[in-house]
């Protein structure tokens, strides 16, 4: 139970990369591969804000919300604007792809290369909970995943801007001509997204560390997990996202320390060829 | 003087390839240099098989450092442990070995493409270190592996030696990626990246067509992998990281994507700034990125891009002796236009109770048609009554739900796209599917690329096969722009037409694969007068030379000119098929366009009715 534990704990930082994923694609179409850079720059935030600073917990989250979602504002305005309109399919591949780099550079040339330790707010004793041990810090990363996951869920469903927010993703063009205010809506969903992403810095970093190359091995895993739960769905990224959690922590503890993530990419190969629209699957994709 | 330079052009190449080659011999390259003239060389390696991949095919694979690694390594253990160590043998063995892989880790890219194959092969990269650790028994693990010294009949291939087996790959390799991708092979790669449905219309298996793509991307990865582990001597798995996979695509857009030499101006920038910079290993993240950023943005043509744009500015203003006009334009150019086609196979195509069901909206129900060589039948109706549908079944893009669909006596629907192209189905569309980064003359030969086909190995081998070919398809394809109207734009970009003109470029380009049966989608529309009285004479040639016409259009005078036979679908059902007299007389038809539901008895005959669009 304790390796289930471990899985769960893992798998909401892969679900919380897809549900990153997940509002960008929602409201703009566009598959921003810099998320996981993001979060990791919300891990390093967290550490500036409880250690440099010494901020108590609240002030730390705002900190890191409020950086990380004007890092994403500008990672819009810079990397993905300027191809809004423009028809070759990588274009924003190699433009993400080029801001998550720099992210990354900037974390290693600012922080350094070496992991640092973000505190956990909770009491670091672990609990014996369903037979199992598990951090409190660890639990509640499970827990806020779960309520946000959920939330945007339902939010993306049931009101009038999730909606709206759904039917940008399928056409731009037909969702501005009835009123949406496409452009809005997209810097919005970055904005959103990268306050998701800060707000959990504080708790991610107390399971990974902050350390600047945190990103691109966790946004292939985020990827993983919306290959799982289907692009375009919150509910199937979040539960894909403990999935693909759950089997990296049995792969290494039944198999070996080497093989979890090739286990893992075993799953995601797999998963491509039987279900490629994902198993809640609601892909965007079309014929031209 | 314009003709001596370009004379001489190939003897200027060739000095400056030797002079590279004996640089470090006759003492114009110390021991560093040549090292680094080796890694800008290896590097570009890599770089060239990303341009082949996802500058040419627009394919995500970006596993180009994992096929480094098993180069890498299948050249090391070879040496190792059999004692294998002639270059050639670790070279085409480390080739074999990455070709495997490529296609093994492709094979998503067959069925999805897009991000997800990208995020595959990026995740194949991260698991380099892991792999090499599972299978530490062969690869030394995160240790490394020392790896024995290269030899080639008795000798040993170390200093000067070594350098010239690099420098000699490399020459190779970029032979033979410049006469594959500046051939009809790489024209066609244009064609995938644009859009796989013009790929398989023109009668090429993409399945089959992607497997190449992704085995020719691996070699070149697999040969800088082996040449690697002979200059350092030593492998390990720090080597192949996500950092380095990185560079490589920073180099690949700086230098340029979609071309042949981008990739050796992209290496030589990174490789050389990292060696220069002391500053760059803090930075280099950064810089990377920023390289991928402003490439992707502002100028996606890399550094070639800038340097041919110079050119063109230079020769505008007489700086440099213009370009021969024999480039541009094939023999042929200014010889009479021809006025009628030579004769077609046309063949009778024949649906019978063809059906298409999406969901449980009924698209097409239980329509029977045919159409005749020698004629040409039109399909109209409102929109959403299912023309459209129909063509998309006829061409393959639909599987049928029912009902067959007989080209002659063969049955041939519910084949693949491509099948259906080579019995001679072809197809123009809606919005015209036009490649970037080709001419029109070559996007019309395209259309022959299946019927007049020059192999692999003749192109790359540039045998007489393949000039024979070549020359014979541009003179065809001029031929046919002439023959529509506008040899003016053979030598442009095709994608910088105007829609107008598109349309007549498809046209020709269906006409270019001798085709039996033309499938016409709203050719008509957004063409102004003069060039539709050009459709209307290409149309009549086809029809004269016994073509099959299918013509669907809303243009309903073009129609009543044009068509031998009109069908009229509503809602999915065949509503009416007649000569042109009858469907004019039909108050059926009439009513389904007009909307009218009492009807005079004579219809007058200066109707002109109100289609819903394109009527001009």
């Amino acid at each position: 139970m304790t390796t289930v534990w471990a899985g769960l704990a893992t798998g909401a930082i892969y679900s919380l990369i897809a549900i990153g994923y997940n509002i960008v694609l929602l409201a703009s179409g566009t598959f921003n591969f810099a998320h996981a850079q993001l979060l990791m720059v919300g891990t390093f935030l967290a550490y500036t804000g409880a250690v440099t600073f010494g901020l108590p917990v609240l002030p730390t989250v705002l900190l890191a919300a409020a950086g990380v979602a004007v890092i994403a504002l500008v990672e819009e305005r810079v990397a993905i604007r300027p191809l809004l309109g423009r028809t070759d399919s990588h274009g924003t591949l190699i433009t993400t792809v080029g801001a998550a780099t720099i992210l990354d550079g900037l974390a290693a040339a600012i922080w350094g290369r070496q992991p640092l330790t973000v505190p956990p707010v909770l009491p670091d004793e672990p609990l014996t909970l369903l037979g199992g041990t598990v951090r409190p810090v660890d639990l509640a990363l499970i827990g806020f995943t779960l309520v946000v996951g959920v939330g945007l869920h339902l939010w993306s469903r049931h009101t009038l801007t999730g909606l709206a927010s759904l039917a940008s993703a399928e056409d731009r063009d037909a969702a501005s001509a009835r009123g949406i205010n496409v452009r809005l809506l997209g810097v919005g969903a970055f904005a959103v997204a990268g306050a998701v992403a800060g707000v959990f810095g504080l708790l991610v970093g107390a399971r990974t560390y902050a350390v600047f190359d945190l990103g691109h091995s966790l946004a292939l895993f985020g990827f993983v997990a919306i290959a799982i739960g289907g692009s375009g769905s919150q509910l199937g990224g979040l539960i894909g996202g403990f999935a693909t959690g759950l089997v990296y922590a049995f792969a290494a503890r039944y198999i070996g320390a080497a093989y979890p993530q090739i286990v893992v990419f075993g799953v995601f190969l797999l998963i491509l060829f039987l279900r490629p629209r994902g198993l809640f699957g609601a892909a965007l994709e079309r014929r031209v | 003087m314009n003709a001596l330079i370009h004379r001489f052009r190939p003897l200027g190449v060739l000095l400056v390839l030797v002079l590279l080659l004996i640089a470090p011999t006759v003492g114009l390259l110390d021991g560093y240099w040549s090292r680094t003239v080796m890694l800008i060389a290896i590097l570009s390696l890599l770089v060239s098989g990303l341009n082949v991949v996802l500058g040419y095919a627009g394919e995500l694979a970006m596993g180009q450092v994992a096929l480094y690694a098993v180069g890498a390594y299948v050249a090391g253990y070879l040496g190792v442990e059999f004692g294998l160590t002639n270059v050639l043998v670790a070279l085409l063995a480390a080739m074999l070995a990455a070709v495997v892989v490529g296609l093994i880790t492709g094979i998503p890219g067959l069925r999805l493409g897009g991000w997800s194959l990208a995020m595959v092969t990026f995740f194949l990269v991260t698991l380099v270190p892991n792999l090499v650790d599972v299978f530490s028994d062969v690869t030394g693990g995160t240790l490394g592996m020392a790896t024995a010294v290269p030899t080639l009949f008795g000798m040993e291939i170390v200093g000067d030696r070594l350098y010239w087996l690099v420098i000699l790959v490399v020459i190779a390799w970029f032979t033979v990626a410049r006469n594959l991708l500046l051939s009809r092979h790489g024209n066609m790669f244009l064609v995938l990246r644009q859009s796989p449905i013009l790929a398989s219309v023109l009668g090429v298996s993409v399945y089959r067509l992607k497997l190449l793509v992704y085995v020719v991307g691996a070699i070149p990865a697999a040969l800088a992998g082996a040449l690697f582990s002979m200059l350092d001597g030593f492998i390990a798995p720090d080597t192949f990281t996500f950092a380095l996979a990185l560079s490589v695509l920073a180099a690949s857009v700086v230098g340029g994507a979609t071309s042949v030499y981008g990739a050796i101006a992209g290496a030589a920038v990174m490789q050389l700034g990292q060696q220069t910079f002391t500053q760059f290993q803090t930075w280099q993240l950064v810089i990377y990125g920023a390289f991928l950023l402003i490439a992707g943005i502002a100028f996606n043509r890399g550094l070639v891009g800038l340097f041919q744009d110079g050119l063109a500015a230079a020769r505008r203003r007489g700086w440099l002796p213009a370009r021969p006009a024999t480039a541009a334009i094939p023999p042929g150019g200014d010889g009479p236009v021809e006025t009628r086609l030579e004769p077609l196979d046309g063949v009778v195509l024949r649906t019978e109770g063809l059906s298409k069901s999406f969901g449980g909206n009924r698209a097409l129900d239980d329509v029977t048609v045919e159409a005749h060589p020698g004629e040409v039948t039109a399909l109209i109706g409102p929109n959403g009554s299912g023309k459209t549908t129909l063509l998309n079944l006829i061409c393959g893009l639909y599987k049928p739900s029912g009902g067959r669909l007989l080209l002659g006596d063969q049955q041939i629907g519910g084949q693949p796209t491509y099948r259906i192209a080579r019995h001679g189905v072809a197809r123009t569309f809606q919005t015209p599917l036009i490649p970037k980064d080709m001419t029109t003359l070559a996007f019309v030969a395209t259309g022959r690329y299946m019927n007049h086909k020059v192999g692999i190995l003749p192109a790359i081998l540039r045998l007489p096969t393949f000039r024979r070919g070549y020359t014979a398809d541009d003179e065809r394809a001029m031929a046919l722009l002439r023959l529509v109207g506008i040899a003016d734009v053979a030598g442009k970009q095709v994608d910088s037409l105007a829609l107008g003109t598109r349309r007549l470029v498809e046209v020709a380009r269906s006409l270019a694969s001798g085709a039996r049966v033309f499938l016409f989608d709203e050719v008509g529309s957004g063409l102004d007068e003069s060039d539709l009285a050009v459709l209307e004479r290409a149309i009549g040639m086809i029809r004269e030379a016994g073509g099959t016409v299918i013509l669907v259009e809303h243009n309903f005078p073009l129609v009543l000119k044009l068509a031998d036979r009109i069908h009229v679908l509503s809602q999915g059902r065949l509503l009416a098929s007649g000569t042109p007299a009858e469907i004019q007389a039909d108050r059926r038809v009439l009513a389904e366009y007009t909307g009218a539901t009492d009807l005079p008895e004579e219809p007058d005959d200066a109707h002109t009715p109100a289609t819903p669009k394109g009527a001009n």
